[in-house]
């Protein structure tokens, strides 16, 4: 019998709140995280509208030292992990260190802080930079800095894929659990807004705006949408084999289930092609999990008010479910959190485990001219509603699918 | 669960292109360190670096700029290693169970630093739309899996100077569960600036030359390249009847909680490592042959390399021959222990071990046998592959002739 791969606990540091509570209520109530960006100057650039993580005091989760040594996406990735342990009412004494890892997905790490460090090397000159300004600047630094916060001693990995990196994270950890590698494992993704994302996303044309119409909105699914807007956060859970969880009478959100990927074929895939590709991978997933598209009773959509890519959703959900593909409810949390691109998986994921716990959907706002060719049962006002198997999307135009499967316990 | 084994090889690294080039170069020992070329090097105490030397590639990139990814790398060597597999021509898979998984430290930043180099004064200039979709580390896996038509899952390692055997690892599991049949796995990196700098400002980078475990071993040497390889079933490789080189027999992963950049002092996270790679193999430490380590010739890693070593081997220890080819083609960070992979799995398909270069002083701290400059033959079943990376993530993994 295979292992089975449970969440015990959630931390959440996110446009929409510090903490799962608060990032649940505003999710909950419809409240945007979307505004003007105050921490790049975008005086030169057409799209200026983003999702900021606001009122983070790391300190708090972190203590003083060496918080200045820290960067953004250290702070934000440590203090949710910190949220996500106390929050599973953990303690991470010396004998568990042993069985505990960290797996984490994010699409560009500590790119700016990389590039920052470039740009001083060559303006400055290299002698005058001291070795505490390359202190946090690895790609994969911040989950270094979470190992060695919480001693942990099984292993440390970081996943880069994109728009699925959090979603591959949570699915790679799932195995290590079903197979034995670990007891516990904080899985999930960090993303953080810099120039580097915004300039990665802007010249690709990919963000609300770009289209010169000066509609900057995250309308998924709706037929005005023109692309998405950027968000940042970082979503942690801890991830627990299940009789480890119940041997020490932990609360359980839910099972992560299932998990499948695929690669739709890149920049010159057709529609049908890439429609044909998220099927076969939610259909994976499902597999993976054991149960039939039928007990699916909500879909936690990528719907990311991206053009081609909600279309793509749509068409693949409807293939998927058939004559059910217009019933079964679908939301999307980026219509006020915003796409926060390799961490969205995991937010995602935190607020499907939230929606079988508070047997709640929140609503996708904003979809008010539905585009006809996606005809999904897009919930957009607030819905109580038992949900016992969730299936969540995470799709990349640059060609990566990935899907998870969470389940009630 | 199947069996899995490795079936082609690519390899793009200083010393030597292609894989007959570089294990015959590095057979004969051949430093491949030179004076460093891809950027000016006036402001920095060592100028020294094991670049790749006189590369041609058969495709051709949009613009300058693009020829400047590590795709370059990645590309070659992954061609090489699945032609090599008899893989390339094969129709008629379902190549959604066919994989990618790469690692690499920061293979995506040279573009930008190219850009900005040419005109400093605004961050902003170091993107362009040439290169637009090369920046997200992702690109090194999506790329591939355009050029060669792989519709599975793929991922890119992000994991320092473990990042290779990550993805490594990564890739067995995936196989283990039998979600795909094959797997092109490896690493790339080029040399960043930013990386240089960063080993130079923590003075880790050796003047002259990279000679691990030698007394008067300066530090390490920066190197890039790529190393590629094709895993697959057992099953798989067996009805197309391909060649196999060596099976891979599985890893161990550690992390030492200790320290941002220094390693656990007496070495407890690599202990860990090669402990349970042996386990997850089921391979007593009496029957490992080689041992190609991580020597990356700095003080600090060497010594508490030797004192694992020692810790997992037992009386053994001194009877297995430990080298270092970072001697030769330096310290290629993400992609050095998908390199060393590679080299792991030549040295069972030719009995033959790649010698530790540069080595002059004995040192009283590191008293093994690192096969000292000289090459040498011998019956190899059965290798392991360290790599411990700053932030004390470690990996091991295990390769045995089938």
């Amino acid at each position: 019998m295979k292992k089975k791969a449970v969440i015990t606990g959630i931390g959440v540091v996110s446009p929409l709140g510090i903490g799962h509570q608060d990032f649940w209520d505003n999710l909950v109530s419809g409240n945007s995280a979307i505004a003007p960006m105050e921490c790049l100057d975008l005086s030169k650039y057409a799209c200026k509208n983003g999702a900021e993580v606001k009122g983070l005091n790391p300190e708090e989760f972190l203590g003083r030292k060496g918080l200045r040594y820290l960067n953004k996406g250290t702070k934000f990735l440590g203090s949710s992990a910190r949220l996500a342990v106390d929050d599973a009412n953990l303690e991470i004494d010396e004998e568990l260190a042993n069985d505990t890892g960290i797996l984490i997905g994010s699409s560009l790490g500590n790119f700016s802080q990389t590039t920052d460090y470039f740009h001083n090397i060559i303006r400055e000159g290299p002698s005058n930079l001291s070795p505490m300004q390359s202190y946090d600047v690895a790609l994969n630094s911040s989950i270094n800095y979470v190992s060695v916060f919480f001693k942990m001693k099984s292993f440390a990995r970081t996943i880069s894929s994109g728009f699925t990196s959090g979603t591959d994270a949570i699915g790679n950890a799932i195995k290590l659990i079903q197979n034995g590698k670990a007891k516990v494992i904080i899985a999930g993704g960090v993303e953080q807004i810099s120039l580097d994302l915004y300039m990665i996303f802007y010249m690709r044309k990919m963000l609300a705006g770009s289209d010169g119409t000066g509609n900057e909105i995250s309308m998924p699914f709706d037929k005005r949408r023109n692309g998405f807007i950027m968000s940042e956060g970082s979503y942690v859970f801890v991830m627990e084999d299940h009789e480890h969880a119940v041997s020490r009478g932990a609360k359980i959100y839910g099972e992560i289930s299932g998990y499948g990927s695929l690669f739709s074929g890149g920049r010159n895939s057709d529609i049908e092609k890439r429609v044909e590709k998220a099927r076969n991978t939610m259909k994976l997933c499902i597999d993976d999990s054991g149960i039939s598209p039928d007990d699916i009773d909500l879909i936690n959509a990528n719907g990311n008010s991206d053009k081609f890519s909600d279309l793509i959703e749509a068409k693949a959900i409807k293939e998927l479910l058939g004559g059910k593909g217009e019933e079964v409810p679908v939301h999307t949390v980026k219509s006020t959190l915003g796409e926060s691109y390799g961490a969205s998986g995991a937010a995602q994921t935190a607020s499907a485990l939230l929606s079988i716990k508070n047997s709640l959907v929140p609503p996708t706002i904003n979809c008010e001219e539905k585009d006809p060719e996606c005809n999904l049962n897009i919930v957009n006002k607030k819905c109580e509603k038992e949900v016992n198997t969730v299936l969540i999307n995470s799709f990349d135009l640059s060609g990566n699918n990935s899907c998870l499967i969470v389940k009630k316990v | 669960m199947p069996r899995v084994v490795v079936t082609g090889l690519g390899l793009v690294i200083a010393n030597g292109i292609g894989v007959t080039n570089a294990w015959n170069a590095l057979m004969k020992g051949k430093d491949g360190t030179a004076t460093l070329t891809s950027f000016d090097t006036s402001q920095y105490k060592a100028h020294r670096a094991c670049e790749v030397k006189d590369f041609k590639i058969d495709t051709v990139f949009e613009n300058e700029t693009a020829a400047n990814t590590i795709h370059k790398y990645t590309y070659t060597a992954a061609k090489e290693a699945l032609r090599d597999s008899g893989l390339s021509e094969t129709t008629g898979c379902n190549r959604e169970r066919f994989g990618i998984a790469i690692g690499t430290l920061a293979g995506e930043l040279p573009p930008f630093e190219y850009l900005l180099r040419n005109a400093p004064d605004d961050k902003a200039n170091g993107f362009d739309m040439g290169v637009a979709l090369t920046y997200p580390p992702s690109s090194i896996t999506t790329l591939l899996s355009e050029d060669f038509g792989f519709e599975g899952p793929n991922m890119v390692s992000l994991n320092a100077c473990s990042s290779g055997n990550h993805a490594i690892a990564w890739a067995l599991d995936l196989l283990y569960e039998g979600k795909v049949d094959v797997m092109l796995v490896g690493g790339g990196e080029l040399i960043p600036q930013t990386e240089f700098t960063h080993f130079h400002n923590l003075k880790a980078l050796a003047p002259e030359k990279c000679q691990p475990f030698d007394k008067e071993r300066k530090g390490l040497v920066i190197g890039e390249g790529a190393g590629i390889m094709v895993l697959e079933t057992l099953d798989f490789a067996s009805k197309r009847n391909a060649e196999i080189y060596a099976e891979l027999k599985g890893y161990g992963m550690s992390c030492d909680g200790h320290h941002m950049t220094a390693p656990h002092p007496e070495g407890a996270g690599a202990i860990v490592a090669m402990s349970n790679a042996l386990s997850m193999a089921n391979i007593s430490y009496e029957n490992v042959d080689y041992i190609n380590a991580h020597g990356t010739g700095t003080s600090l890693n060497d010594r508490m390399e030797t004192m694992a070593i020692k810790s997992v081997f037992k009386e053994r220890a001194k009877g297995i021959p430990v080298s270092s080819i970072k001697s030769m083609i330096g310290h290629t960070m993400g992609a050095a222990s998908a390199i060393e992979s590679v080299v792991s799995c030549l040295a069972i398909k030719n009995n033959a071990i790649p010698p530790t270069i540069h080595y002059e002083t004995p040192d009283p701290e590191c008293d093994l046998d690192y096969v000292p400059n000289e090459g040498r033959e011998a019956k190899i079943n059965c290798v392991i592959n360290n790599s411990f990376a700053f932030g004390g993530n470690n990996v091991t993994n295990i390769f045995s002739r089938l």
